[in-house]
């Protein structure tokens, strides 16, 4: 591991280091929802979508995986944050 | 991991599942937990934090909480892991004269068994949870009542049970149990078998087909609950928060009180509690829908109007994600605990529908206790599976 990269943020919402994703796999996270549900990265407002290629990359480095060959993390709605209010209002 | 042999084999990998196998590491039993995924993979990552007690009908639900809540409160410094836990009290809401009929006779039932609860007014309602609508006529509030990370409580047993010498095989199915003589003999997974004579089955909503295995018919039926998750917004809301609605419902013996049509349908019972990083989560329907686990417009759009009705403020929220999970639900609402009848070693833990996270503490030391001591409480042995072959 680069040290030097150990506190590089990899997810900017929640704030999670290159270091704290690879503890994460070091600790068994073997897909991207794992490394979620352990570290909170891709947890935040923008859901993913600015770091999710990152951790990818980090993910099938470190376990010696295709990147391809990792399964996408399931889409949840909405793809755009969107007030309670708005979506109350609207129709189907 | 590659495990061939075990003193007990635990199936699953949800907090029930790594509850149990943290129980019985700690007393030193050589245990291996057997998942098809990661730990926290189903149900466990799909749910709220609730640690709720006044939700729970008087009697043995009542009791299980209450032993359970006993243990949450130390649990953090026991596993050596932060697993969320906070104590800031509960409150349901009450809306209806009739609801507040129902709750009545109910709080001083659940006071014999020890829980502290209190009815408030209207103004004490809106004093202790500001953000609340004008509508309400009254609540009720338990101290005792607190909410934990389901998440991190689940990888924090597992951790736990890891460092107590437990095996973890992950990413490993349980394809067959192999019985001889009418007494467990292996686990047969896609990765090797795992010779052993006690097998807990903490399945959850899996554990009819693993049951299948050994000719046992496990009544346990997926039950699917949408939730909503917010932006993080400062503190909003104090404690865990859902309302009366399903009391009176019981009592009038319809599925809802629901005037919106689609909230009956799809079984909404409002739950709302804010996380520690200030995300609100908001729940929650309950549909038979079999092992679908997405989201429909429809269950969200009525979680939603059923939540802002009662908070305001929270239209000017955003919602930044919507899931569902699959609660394990038995036919008469409570979970199946102990050993079958056949074949020899073989335990059932599961169908605890939405009280997982509530009662994985006390369900592992119960079942902990049984494979170590071979001893079950008698208050708890009516939760066995036989009692649903008795008529």
């Amino acid at each position: 591991m680069d040290e030097m990269n150990k506190d590089l943020i990899i997810c900017r919402c929640e704030e999670v280091t290159e270091g704290e994703i690879k503890k994460a796999i070091r600790s068994g996270a073997r897909t991207i929802t794992g490394i979620k549900r352990r570290t909170r990265a891709g947890m935040g407002l923008c859901q993913g979508r600015t770091c999710q290629n990152l951790v990818r990359k980090l993910l099938a480095k470190e376990t010696n995986q295709k990147l391809g060959d990792l399964k996408p993390p399931t889409v949840r709605p909405p793809v755009r944050a969107i007030k309670l209010g708005i979506f109350e209002k609207s129709e189907e | 991991m590659s495990v061939r042999s075990a003193e007990v084999v635990v199936i699953g990998g949800g907090v029930i599942g790594t509850a149990i196998t943290y129980y019985l590491a700690r007393q030193g039993v050589d245990v291996a937990l057997v998942e098809r995924g990661d730990i926290a993979s189903g149900t466990s990552s799909a749910c709220d934090g609730f640690v709720m007690l006044q939700t729970k009908d008087p009697g043995l639900k009542l009791k299980m909480a209450l032993e359970s809540a006993q243990i949450f409160q130390n649990l953090s410094d026991e596993l050596e892991w932060d697993i969320g836990y906070r104590k800031d009290g509960g409150m349901v809401i009450i809306e209806t004269k009739q609801q507040l009929e129902a709750v009545l006779p109910r709080i001083e039932e659940q006071r014999k068994y020890g829980l502290k609860i209190e009815l408030l007014d209207s103004q004490q309602t809106k004093q202790r949870q500001p953000c609340l609508g004008n509508h309400l006529i009254a609540s009720t509030y338990s101290p005792m009542d607190a909410q934990v990370h389901p998440i991190k409580l689940t990888l924090g047993f597992a951790q736990a049970a890891e460092k107590h010498g437990a095996k973890l095989c992950l990413f490993t199915e349980v394809k067959n149990i192999r019985i001889r003589k009418n007494q467990i003999n292996a686990v047969i997974t896609d990765n090797g078998q795992i010779k052993t004579e006690v097998v807990v089955n903490a399945a959850g909503v899996m554990a009819p087909q693993v049951g299948k295995m050994v000719n046992l018919e496990i009544p346990i039926i997926p039950r699917r609950g949408q939730i909503v998750v917010t932006e993080q917004v400062p503190p909003l809301l104090k404690g865990i928060l859902t309302s009366a609605t399903y009391l009176a419902a019981k009592k009038v013996g319809k599925s809802s009180q629901s005037t919106n049509e689609d909230a009956k349908k799809l079984g909404v019972g409002l739950i709302v509690e804010q996380t520690e990083d200030g995300n609100l989560i908001l729940g929650s329907t309950r549909e038979f829908v079999g092992y679908n686990k997405r989201t429909s417009y429809q269950g969200i759009h009525a979680v939603i109007k059923g939540v802002t009705k009662v908070i305001p403020v929270l239209r000017e929220v955003n919602v930044i994600r919507t899931f569902a999970g699959l609660r394990p639900a038995t036919p008469d609402g409570l979970p199946i605990l102990g050993e079958a009848s056949h074949p020899k070693g073989f335990i059932i833990a599961a169908g605890h529908e939405g009280d997982g996270i509530a009662l994985a503490p006390i369900t592992g030391k119960l079942i902990g206790d049984l494979i170590t001591k071979g001893e079950f409480p008698n208050r708890f042995a009516q939760l066995n599976l036989q009692r649903f072959s008795k008529n």
